[in-house]
């Protein structure tokens, strides 16, 4: 519903049907593809900000890093150029799809905490920006949904791709750490920085998955 | 005893020595990480500064270890990249991976360690510089234009989509230090316009990934832009020289008209001013310069160039037919006279050519050479008429004169004007003759007269003409419609106030039209003009009216009537046109009388008297024989009237 209304913003004149209604302007794989891009990169940008500025104010460690993991650890990522190539358009948009769906939570209840949390200066501007990559993220998951059902149809993509419940793939520590609800900002910082990495590879999925599937331009 | 302290000392500096030494030894400094960079995300290096080796041979080696691993790898390559570096290639580079990065120096007193720094190869991209850049002058309407192109980096893979860049071109022109900026997003191509002609450009370009750092500016582009404007900056140059010019040439005009505009839009206003008034009269406080110069001799305005507008009535005088070539020559004579009549101005001066008889008698025998047949023929004629008559009579002319302002001291001299029809007058052939008659007979009156006496002929009342001649008067007027009718060219003007009511009856004659043909017979009788009335009448008595008239005078003097003026000569003599009254019998004797008195006058005076031809009563007979003879156009000399003397 989201990434519909968030198409049809896009759209221009004409109203956007994403199930081809009668009436209203269909957009083409290229056009899902552009938007998906851009909001991807969009919300990697927003993600990187906020995490700059948590590292500003908050943290001048940077070892934490290494001591904790992402709770997205587990899902299997290409991590280089070759590995993304190998492992096909459908793997691909798979990984995708997971990504954003594991980020989805989280990143709500980020938001929540970082409202709540009246201490900061910074908290006004941050929970702003928490909120906005709290709906990003959900709409971009949509729109990928919607352009992989196009990417079937049209024959560009195998209908092994299944949409997969996030919370599987997510481990169980990771999960019921973050879902304790109270997330203390050490909690803050290390969730930005493990979102500002998968939104990083989001976007990159996205473009090898456009260059693969429509060699244009842009590729 | 001695000797072990001895060699405890030597001990303490065999250790100290090298320690001494080994000041200069030392382990090494802590090295430090400066920077990692990867140029395509796929590989990337790492360069560290070495610190102070302390003198040993120090060695570096760059440890890491991976994200969520515990295994240290050490640098799998030193070289690649130069000195104090470690190149990671492909296999040993991992995205999204946190790398802990150590560097260690080691000399053989110690080992230092860096701090570790933290990196992520997606984070530390920095791509080489766009390659094979071309910018080429294309032209969109006759404008040119910079069309840059470039490529990515080679070893930068976008066309996977792996790495995603942006680019960035700065323009500037040679000799500047001012770069112009330009962001080309991820397209390949940019367009830079408004270009100057004849320029020569310098063009960079840089490309980013879009989370990375700005790679080093592509090697410089020149392009020189060819001279394009010539064609149409020449042709504004011609416009604006062209404009100049014109502007030029109106700001000329206006300053060449610029008084006559400034006449036009800002006319003068006009000053009080009183002609004659002189302020300086007024400072010297002499009232009598200041109204002597308020006084204008122009005032009534009768100036002479309007003179022809005049109707000065000519007094008739009938003149026998022998007497026409004596009236003919006379008349050139009376051109003479007038002319130089005109040119003097004293009052009663009866002086000027006609002043002088003999030069008047000599130019009125030389007039004849003028030639009218008529005239020609009568002139002997009339030459010997005239002595005939001068001999017999007395010359009771009535010498008609024109008013002449000069003559009176004071009052004609309001009349200037009256002269100058004459010359008008004499305009015509007609008139010319007609004139010349006149002055024929002014001159024959000057003759016959002394000079003092004829000069008394117009402007002093009772002056001697009048012991002379007699009481007779006529009324002389000068109105403007009698002479129309015999010369209609004659026109007085209205500034002639002077009114002469000329009657004159011509004795026997009919009157002459033109006054062309004068009676053959007729005496020329001459009207004095006794003074000037109030009503600006001037008042003319025969000459000869006072000869032996006896009852006839009287009678005389109403029958015959100079009523009409014929008109002005160009010399300014008032021709007269006497009327036929009738009872022409009656005043012959009265004429024979006068002429006879005038004879005796006339002999006195000098001999250019004798050619004058008094109108003795042999008028009267060809009066009366004649009776379809024109009235003779007696003529009112006015030359003569300026030389006759005052009396």
């Amino acid at each position: 519903m989201l990434v519909y209304m968030e198409l049809s913003m896009r759209a221009g004149t004409a109203p956007i049907c994403p199930y081809g209604q009668a009436g209203c302007h269909v957009p083409t794989l290229a056009d899902l593809f552009d938007r998906v891009i851009q909001q991807s990169s969009r919300m990697h940008g927003i993600s990187s900000d906020l995490h700059s500025q948590f590292e500003q104010y908050f943290l001048p460690s940077k070892n934490l890093i290494g001591k904790r993991k992402c709770h997205t650890y587990g899902i299997l990522t290409p991590d280089d150029k070759e590995n993304a190539q190998r492992l096909g358009r459908e793997q691909l948009t798979e990984v995708i799809l997971r990504l954003l769906g594991a980020w989805g939570d989280p990143l709500s209840q980020f938001y929540q905490s970082m409202s709540r949390d009246q201490n900061q200066d910074f908290n006004h501007y941050s929970s702003n920006k928490a909120m906005e990559i709290s709906d990003m993220v959900h709409e971009l998951r949509d729109g990928v949904a919607k352009m992989a059902e196009k990417m079937k149809l049209s024959g560009v993509l195998d209908n092994t791709v299944s949409y997969v419940s996030p919370e599987s793939f997510v481990p169980f520590s990771t999960v019921s750490y973050y879902k304790r609800g109270e997330l203390n900002p050490m909690d803050h910082h290390d969730l930005l920085h493990c979102f500002r990495r998968d939104s990083n590879k989001v976007k990159n999925y996205l473009r090898i998955l456009k260059c693969t599937t429509l060699p244009g331009l842009d590729c | 005893m001695k000797k072990p302290s001895e060699a405890v000392l030597l001990l303490l500096l065999l250790f100290f020595t090298p320690h001494a030494k080994g000041t200069r030894f030392s382990p090494p400094g802590k090295p430090a990480l400066t920077r990692c960079r990867s140029p395509e995300k796929e590989t990337f290096t790492c360069w560290w500064e070495p610190g102070p080796d302390g003198g040993l041979t120090t060695t570096y080696a760059l440890y890491y270890r991976k994200e969520n691993s515990e295994a240290v790898y050490e640098c799998p390559d030193y070289h690649t990249a130069g000195e104090n570096s470690c190149f990671f290639n492909k296999n040993d580079t991992s995205i999204w991976v946190n790398y802990n990065i150590t560097v260690v120096a080691t000399n053989t007193l110690g080992s230092t360690f860096s701090d570790p720094v933290d990196i992520d190869v997606v984070y530390i991209v920095k791509p080489n510089p766009p390659e094979k850049l071309t910018v080429t002058v294309m032209e969109d309407k006759g404008w040119p234009f910079l069309r840059v192109s470039w490529e990515p980096p080679h070893k930068a893979d976008t066309r996977s989509g792996w790495i995603t860049l942006i680019y960035e071109l700065r323009v500037k022109l040679e000799g500047e230090d001012d770069w112009e900026m330009h962001l080309a997003g991820q397209q390949k191509t940019f367009n830079i316009f408004s270009l100057r002609s004849g320029g020569t450009y310098h063009v960079q370009v840089r490309c980013k990934p879009d989370h990375g750092f700005w790679s080093e500016w592509s090697s410089t582009s020149y392009i020189k832009v060819p001279d394009y404007f010539h064609r149409e900056k020449s042709a504004w140059i011609l416009i604006m020289v062209f404009t100049a010019f014109i502007f030029l040439i109106l700001t000329w005009l206006l300053h060449m008209n610029s008084h006559s505009l400034k006449h036009c839009i800002l006319p003068p206003v006009p000053g009080p001013k009183i002609r004659g008034f002189d302020e300086k009269l007024l400072k010297n406080g002499k009232s009598e310069d200041i109204f002597s110069a308020l006084v204008v001799s122009g005032f009534p305005p009768t100036m002479s160039s309007n003179c022809e507008d005049l109707l000065v009535e000519y007094l008739e005088v009938y003149v026998p037919d022998e007497h026409e070539l004596m009236l003919e020559e006379g008349k050139d004579l009376h051109d003479h006279c007038l002319k130089s009549e005109g040119s003097t101005s004293d009052n009663d001066s009866g002086r000027g050519s006609c002043d002088s008889h003999t030069l008047l008698m000599d130019k009125c025998g030389e007039a004849k050479e003028q030639g009218r047949q008529t005239e020609q023929e009568e002139r002997p004629v009339e030459t010997q008429r005239h002595q005939k008559e001068w001999n017999e009579d007395t010359l009771p002319y009535a010498h008609e004169d024109t008013v002449s302002p000069d003559m009176s001291s004071g009052r004609v001299k309001t009349w200037p004007s009256v002269f100058c029809p004459l010359p008008q007058y004499s305009s015509s052939p007609p008139n010319h003759t007609s004139s010349l008659e006149i002055a024929k007979q002014h001159c024959l009156s000057d003759s016959l007269f002394p000079p003092g006496s004829t000069s008394s002929y117009l402007t002093h009342p009772g002056h001697s003409t009048k012991e002379t001649l007699g009481p007779s008067r006529w009324e002389f007027s000068l109105s403007n419609k009698q002479p129309r009718s015999l010369h209609p060219q004659m026109q007085t003007r209205q500034q002639l106030q002077a009114r002469s009511d000329i009657n004159l009856s011509n004795v026997g004659c009919e009157q002459a039209p033109v006054g062309l043909l004068p009676p053959t017979a007729r005496p020329t009788e001459y009207v004095e003009v006794q003074r000037v009335n109030e009503e600006d009448m001037v008042l003319l008595k025969p000459v000869a009216s006072g000869r032996g008239c006896g009852d006839g005078c009287p009678r005389l003097r109403q029958a015959e009537d100079y009523s009409k003026v014929k008109g002005v000569n160009s010399d300014h003599t008032l021709l007269l046109q006497r009327e036929v009254m009738g009872e022409e019998a009656e005043r012959c004797p009265c004429q024979d009388q006068e002429t006879n008195g005038e004879t005796d006058s006339c002999i006195t005076s000098s001999t250019v008297t004798t050619t004058q031809k008094p109108p003795a009563c042999n008028y009267t007979a060809a009066a009366v024989q004649d009776k379809m003879a024109p009235t003779v156009s007696g003529y009112v000399d006015t030359a003569s009237i300026f030389t006759l003397p005052t009396y």
